[in-house]
């Protein structure tokens, strides 16, 4: 068997003690956590490490001895064996350095045998150690059956990692246990309270950890963290007093819930109320998962309004509202002149097609009614434009996102009549489709059988036959005349349903991206591991192994991926081919309705 | 072992696939080929008979033919649409009288339609095709009219073809479907509304309604049901005479071959038949078609 020891590279240097740690059960291997020093008395060790045992719910242990002796300091040998008679283990680990050699002698003592303690003796001897704690090469001398595996692991990282894939706790007890890697890395991470004792305390016991030179931490998180208390309760408030308003029920009433959930400003809206009662939450987040996904929240949200003030500090400077509301209506006219020559056009003959007249002449006097009254329309607003446009630019300073929304909100009203042509055209398109296949059913003496699903030979009466022939044909031959007004105002509508879509998935992508996540992995990337890999420090033969235990960075893109805040454009969409299929048959398609959109 | 090895003769071969016996596979005694039987349930037809028969194709022939000569004349202006209104409604009355009286001589056990149903089919027929007929006027106008004339050539091809000669009196869906078509399209070609109208009404005579009263005609009176079918083939052949004699000539040939030449085929052809039964299933070969789609 190959015992493993995962030695953090901070007590390399340490003084002597003993070594506080666990062994991983099931599995040959400990982990040292620190260091405690001479003198002590032993009840109190014992003492400190049942209490540290019950504040972190890891079963620690006292593993061995470590001794690295300073000058002048001989003949430990025998105290360092009676040592393991005080704190009773199966098994005691004595592992030494010495000052002039930087060896590590490692002694493992067996209780198996009765009483009678053997000894199994490992010697290394260290190499010139030129770079310090860093990077050690050790020998090892073996002289016992037993090899002994040294892992050095940097305590720090280690600790504050999370190994991925996570697992939330809730794993089946049935199923086998974590791996060794995932219990060390538990094992370290839940150690917290052992870390916190520095060599500033007054208490009887000093140890050696990655944070004995003192406790790591920042004024300014401790002056975020008293100050969210209160801002979290102003939120709170905040947010019952939207609730509440938006429970009236006359928004509860069929116009509004529609209107709502059309509005991409008020879906936005939602979405936004929902972010801030997960961040407001008085609770602490539970579990790592839960934490990310607020900190994700917490900083989108930041970004989002950091991104809309900027917007606001473009808009609001040199009456650049004004200049944007004297071209719309231009603009708006322009495209209203367009689509009157796109008719004209329509109602001659298009690419020398041959269209009905006079179905042609019908539904192109209708559109141009149409876009008349639209003008009309846009005429009577205009002295508006402007105030709209300064009052909803305010909405910027609820973030980017909003400003981008209500962008889009805006270019469906204002095309609202191209929206009209599409809805007629598809409407009478689909009409004529359906008409159609069924007469072509009749035509071929065939029906469709409703209960089973198929289509059945059937036998029509006379005047069925007769009726049925002549609409058939009347459809037939005026088909075309739609399809081409269908067609070109299909056309028109994708092109403002993908302007929609591309500032819907802006929006979603600001909503969802996990900056946190990637800021972590870009700046701190040991705290989200994948796994880890380990360099040799010494490959001599005749020497045992010494590993570097380094921790494999997440990949980015597996980052954005587990860390995506949940949007509905994580929902699976219709594929092209059903897109295609419903603009053939004419069934609407809307940008709202997201899983139909044309875009990603 | 070959299938020549002798086998045992105690042991006499059954064509069973379930028992192990000392033959191979393929062995077959004596008694092979000894069911077969050819011909079975073949029918020798009299040469006359089959033309009596081949006479409804041949009068459905020229029943198209008697459709476009009336659209022929109707389209150079040499029959007004009120006289052929006329001659359409004297002919239904008059087809519709007679087919009473074939009714009523048959079974009374099958409930007839009543004459209630039947005036509201003639209305459903008539107010259908007048309320429509000045949006079937418009209907082709920028099509080109070859395409038209090559529709309605297809669309009573189709008719001629999908007719179901054997049983016409409900009449078969794709057939009146392909045949009313085509009059769709070839009436939306003549100059009024009216006009359309007329064609309209004259083709659901034709098409609708005199293969009904031909069927009653053959089942009833089958020595009047021949005459009947030479009439219409004279007259056929004679009304488009009047228009173009080599379209004339075209039908008369046709209706020759399809009455006269076609039935000979078929009883010269007959003794050439063979075809073979037995207690085995037939081979079928179901050749796997989608292979040939990728």
């Amino acid at each position: 068997m190959v015992l493993k020891i995962f030695f953090p590279q901070c007590c390399n240097r340490a003084d002597s003690g003993l070594l506080v740690g666990r062994w991983i059960s099931g599995h040959e291997s400990a982990v040292v956590l620190a260091v405690i020093h001479y003198p002590f008395i032993p009840g109190q060790v014992k003492q400190y490490v049942q209490q540290m045992q019950t504040r972190s719910g890891v079963e620690l242990s006292v593993l061995g001895s470590w001794s690295l002796p300073k000058e002048g300091q001989e003949g430990m040998e025998s105290f360092l064996r009676d040592l393991s008679t005080i704190f009773p283990q199966k098994r005691w680990l004595q592992i030494s350095r010495q000052m002039g050699k930087t060896g590590f002698i490692c002694n493992v003592l067996n209780r198996d045998h009765d009483g009678e303690s053997a000894q199994k003796v490992k010697r290394k001897k260290k190499h010139e150690d030129v770079k310090g704690d860093e990077g050690e090469e050790d020998k090892e001398e073996e002289e016992e059956e037993e090899k002994v595996i040294f892992i050095h692991y940097e305590q720090r990282k280690v600790m504050m990692s999370q190994l991925h894939p996570i697992e939330n706790g809730l794993q089946d007890p049935k199923t086998d246990s974590p791996s060794e890697l995932r219990q060390m890395f538990q094992t370290v991470a839940q150690s917290q309270p052992l870390f916190f004792m520095d060599k500033y305390d007054d208490g009887p016991l000093k140890s050696t950890h990655w944070q004995s030179e003192g406790r790591e931490a920042s004024i300014i998180v401790e002056l975020l963290k008293q100050a969210s208390v209160p801002l979290c309760l102003l939120v709170t408030w905040l947010l019952s007093l939207w609730t509440w308003i938006c429970n009236i029920r006359i928004f509860s009433l069929y116009p509004f819930c529609f209107l709502s959930s059309k509005l991409s400003t008020c879906v936005q809206l939602s979405y936004r109320t929902e972010h801030m009662r997960t961040l407001s939450s008085p609770r602490p987040a539970a579990g790592h998962t839960q934490f990310m996904r607020k900190a994700n929240i917490f900083v989108s949200f930041l970004v989002d309004v950091a991104l809309g003030m900027l917007l606001i500090s473009w808009l609001y400077r040199d009456n650049h509202i004004s200049m944007l509301a004297n071209t719309l209506v231009p603009a708006a006219d322009h495209v209203a002149k367009q689509l009157e020559e796109l008719l004209q056009w329509l109602m001659g003959a298009p690419a020398g097609l041959k269209m009905n007249r006079a179905l042609d002449q019908v539904l192109g006097r209708f559109f141009l009614y149409h876009i008349h009254l639209w003008i009309s329309y846009i005429h009577l607003m205009s002295p508006f434009i402007e105030g709209i446009f300064w009052y909803g630019g305010l909405s910027a300073c609820l973030g980017l996102t909003f400003a981008l929304s209500l962008l889009s909100d805006m270019v469906a009203l204002l095309t609202f009549h191209i929206y009209c042509f599409y809805v007629y055209g598809a409407r009478l398109y689909c009409l004529k489709i359906y008409g159609l296949s069924s007469l072509w059913r009749l035509f071929r003496g065939k029906k469709w059988n409703v209960l089973r699903q198929r289509v059945d030979s059937c036998s029509y009466d006379l005047d069925q036959l007769f009726i049925g022939t002549l609409l058939f044909t009347i459809l037939l031959f005026l088909l075309p005349t739609t399809a081409l007004y269908y067609l070109v105002f299909t056309l028109l509508r994708l092109v403002v349903v993908l302007f929609q879509g591309v500032l819907h998935l802006s929006v979603d992508f600001i909503n969802s991206f996990p900056l946190f996540a990637v800021g972590l992995r870009v700046c701190r990337f040991y705290r989200l591991a994948e796994g880890v890999k380990f360099r040799v420090l010494c490959d001599e033969p005749g020497t045992a192994l010494h590993l570097l235990m380094e921790i494999n960075p997440l990949k980015v893109s597996t980052v954005v991926q587990t860390y995506r805040t949940p949007t509905y454009s994580c929902y699976p969409k219709d594929s092209w081919a059903a897109l295609v299929k419903k603009l053939f048959v004419g069934e609407l398609i809307y940008p709202w309705r997201h899983k139909t959109t044309k875009t990603d | 072992m070959g299938p020549d090895s002798a086998p045992g003769p105690a042991v006499p071969w059954q064509k069973v696939l379930w028992e192990r016996q000392p033959f191979p596979d393929n062995y077959v005694d004596q008694r092979f080929l000894e069911e077969l039987r050819r011909n079975e349930g073949v029918r020798q037809y009299r040469y006359w008979s089959v033309v009596k028969e081949a006479g409804f194709v041949g009068q459905q022939l020229s029943c198209v033919a008697l459709f476009i000569t009336l659209w022929l004349y109707m389209e150079q202006g040499l029959l007004s649409p009120e006289m052929l209104l006329l001659t359409s409604l004297v002919c239904a009355l008059l087809g519709y009288g007679l087919h009473q009286v074939l009714t009523s001589q048959i079974e009374p056990g099958c409930e007839p339609r009543t004459r209630l149903a039947d005036l509201q089919s003639a209305a459903i027929f008539l107010s259908f095709t007048f309320g429509f007929s000045p949006v079937l006027k418009t209907l082709t106008e920028s099509v080109s009219t070859d395409t038209v004339y090559a529709m309605s050539a297809v669309m009573l091809l189709a008719h001629l073809v999908s007719f179901p000669y054997a049983q016409p009196s409900p009449p078969g869906s794709l057939s009146l479907n392909a045949a009313l078509f085509a009059s769709v399209c070839l009436a939306s070609r003549l100059p009024g509304a009216l006009h359309t109208f007329a064609m309209l009404s004259c083709a659901l005579l034709v098409f609708a309604l005199w293969p009904c009263l031909l069927q009653r005609l053959r089942e009833n009176a089958p020595n009047q049901f021949t005459g009947v079918c030479v009439g219409m083939c004279i007259g056929g052949v004679g009304g488009l005479g009047t228009q173009s004699l080599g379209g004339a000539m075209l039908l008369a040939i046709a209706l020759g071959s399809v009455t006269l030449l076609c039935p000979l085929l078929l009883v010269r052809l007959q003794r050439h038949k063979d075809n073979i039964h037995g207690p085995w299933d037939e081979a079928e070969i179901h050749e796997d078609l989608s292979r040939f789609l990728h």
